[in-house]
């Protein structure tokens, strides 16, 4: 189920889909239209675009917390050309998962977004690593605790967002799952949170840090 | 002034005795006149003798009335001319009735006086007419011209809004969809791994095209303003630079597009100032929707001492000035930085 008002980008998407067998049972261009494809199609995910007809605000984004609200076991993905970490609160708010929220470009590592959206279709989190980047930065102080962070662990923690497992951090940083255990570790230490190692809750653990602490 | 029992002022009873008395006067000659036979009416002679003073008395207590200056010389000059012209028509009735004279002869001396006072009224005040005329031009002038900034500015606005727009439908996501096709291609040519390298190339290339664009896209105009108004976008800013402002608003509506714009960059500006110099340890936004105008305070508790005038500052002056409002910065060093800014807006 998809909702884009540019054709070029709905089409592209569509095709990128069903080459890698994901099945597209609606496309709509306005949030209205969403709301109604996905009462009679039930999907299993919906991506969405943050800025859709007539407004082009946030339309989108508003469609799709309505769609949730309404149907609380859909995966919702929303796209977006630039990053709020705003929007990023309110589409998690009260969720506790089958949501996600990526830049569109990140549809052109075709891997790791099909990876994306099989996670946010089974019920886990995913940010964009932008995010992560914006509330960090964010928070940067000489108190912060985050400060103490080093570059390395802060592109894991940004990958972590992402909701991705240890397996493809260290792939996309090209190290080894053994060295991106020992980040992880050394980063839920220096934060002081309880470790664990289950991907879709660490992003909720490292997400709340960064909420809270702002 | 000094009052009389009656209530009258000193002047005001003197002015009525003698009324009284020209009347008694008046009464007693025409008693006179019948007295002694009648014949030919010689007391309404004396009758306008005695009315000259009090036409002069009224025409200058009327004439004193206008403001001191140019008009009220001119107000004594019309006077002085009508009494003269109502001696003159007067003497001419008595002349016609009494002594049976034809022609007006008063005739040229009411032209020469209409004309003397025509001249004096115009030489004391012509430079008066011109300047309320001139007053009257440069009015309309700056009105018309206020309105034209106003829809300039406004157009501007709507303009930039277009190529923000135009930014996002364009070519941000010709550059999406071109990453997405080659991520497609990416994952067709995965045994080549030279031609894989290629692509992936290509794929950060377009990568950095798109984050480029974004950034300018902001620049133009922040999507959270556009989409939710100045507080919402306030709110960001201030998260993003992390310098825990504390936001008070009492703004319940959005504003003309141009005006939440220049708030918006005086805000970052200011904030971008308090978190680059001031080290400050507290920071303050406050946006007050107040009647007719929004005002915008900006303050930190920080070191001081910014330069008015700076490039930055100056900046947003003429961006605010542009909208009519106003922009005021004070900084003395050592007490912190406050930036007030206020835009007219309905």
């Amino acid at each position: 189920m998809i909702a884009e008002d540019l054709a070029l980008l709905r089409e592209g998407l569509v095709a990128l889909l069903r080459e890698n067998e994901v099945d597209v049972v609606a496309q709509v261009k306005d949030g209205p239209a969403l709301l109604q494809a996905i009462a009679g199609h039930r999907p299993d995910l919906a991506i969405v675009d943050v800025r859709l007809p007539p407004t082009f605000s946030d339309e989108g984004l508003r469609a799709a917390i309505e769609a949730r609200r309404r149907q609380p076991e859909l995966g919702v993905l929303v796209l977006s050309q630039y990053v709020e970490t705003a929007y990023a609160n309110e589409l998690i708010g009260e969720n506790t998962g089958g949501i996600g929220y990526l830049l569109k470009e990140r549809i052109g590592d075709v891997r790791a977004f099909l990876d994306a959206l099989q996670r946010v279709a089974a019920g886990g989190t995913v940010l964009d690593r932008q995010v992560v980047t914006e509330l960090l930065a964010a928070r940067d102080g000489p108190r912060d605790a985050l400060s103490s962070l080093t570059g390395r662990e802060r592109e894991v923690l940004e990958l972590m967002a992402e909701g991705r497992s240890n397996t493809a951090i260290a792939e996309s940083l090209f190290v080894t799952p053994g060295a991106v255990e020992k980040h992880i570790t050394s980063i839920f230490a220096k934060l002081d949170l309880a470790a664990c190692h289950d991907d879709h809750r660490r992003v909720l653990a490292v997400l709340l840090y960064l909420r809270v602490a702002h | 002034m000094p009052t009389l029992a009656a209530g009258l002022s000193v002047g005001e009873y003197i002015r009525s005795v003698m009324f009284r008395l020209a009347a008694l006067i008046a009464v007693l000659l025409s008693a006179i006149w019948a007295l002694d036979g009648q014949g030919y009416f010689w007391p309404a002679w004396a009758w306008l003798g005695l009315g000259v003073p009090l036409m002069l008395d009224r025409t200058a207590s009327w004439a004193w009335r206008h403001p001191p200056g140019a008009v009220r010389r001119v107000a004594c000059v019309w006077a002085l001319v009508s009494v003269a012209a109502v001696i003159l028509v007067l003497t001419w009735l008595l002349t016609w009735l009494l002594a049976g004279v034809q022609t007006f002869w008063p005739a040229w001396a009411l032209l020469g006086l209409g004309t003397a006072g025509s001249a004096y009224s115009l030489f004391a005040l012509h430079d008066r007419v011109l300047v309320a005329h001139g007053r009257r031009a440069l009015r309309a002038r700056v009105e018309a011209l206020t309105r034209a900034r106003r829809e300039a500015v406004d157009a501007q606005a709507a303009e930039l809004h277009r190529i923000e727009r135009d930014l996002h439908d364009g070519a941000q996501a010709r550059l999406v969809a071109l990453t997405m096709q080659l991520g497609r291609a990416e994952l067709r040519v995965e045994r080549e791994p030279d031609l894989r390298l290629l692509i992936h190339d290509a794929q950060r290339e377009a990568h950095r095209a798109i984050a480029e664009l974004r950034d300018l896209a902001r620049g133009i105009v922040p999507p959270l303003l556009a989409d939710r108004g100045l507080l919402a976008a306030v709110e960001s800013l201030a998260a993003r630079y992390g310098l825990g402002t504390s936001i008070r608003s009492d703004m319940r509506r959005r504003l003309a597009p141009a005006v939440e714009r220049a708030a918006y960059f005086v805000i970052a500006e200011a904030l971008t100032n308090t978190a680059k110099h001031a080290s400050a340890a507290h920071s303050w936004v406050q946006l007050s929707d107040e009647p007719g105008a929004l005002v915008v305070v900006v303050g930190d508790d920080g070191r001081g001492g910014a330069d008015p005038e700076g490039s930055g500052l100056a900046g947003l002056r003429a961006r605010v000035e542009a909208l009519d409002g106003s922009l005021r910065v004070l900084s003395p060093a050592g007490e912190g930085t406050v930036v007030e800014m206020g835009i007219p807006c309905v």
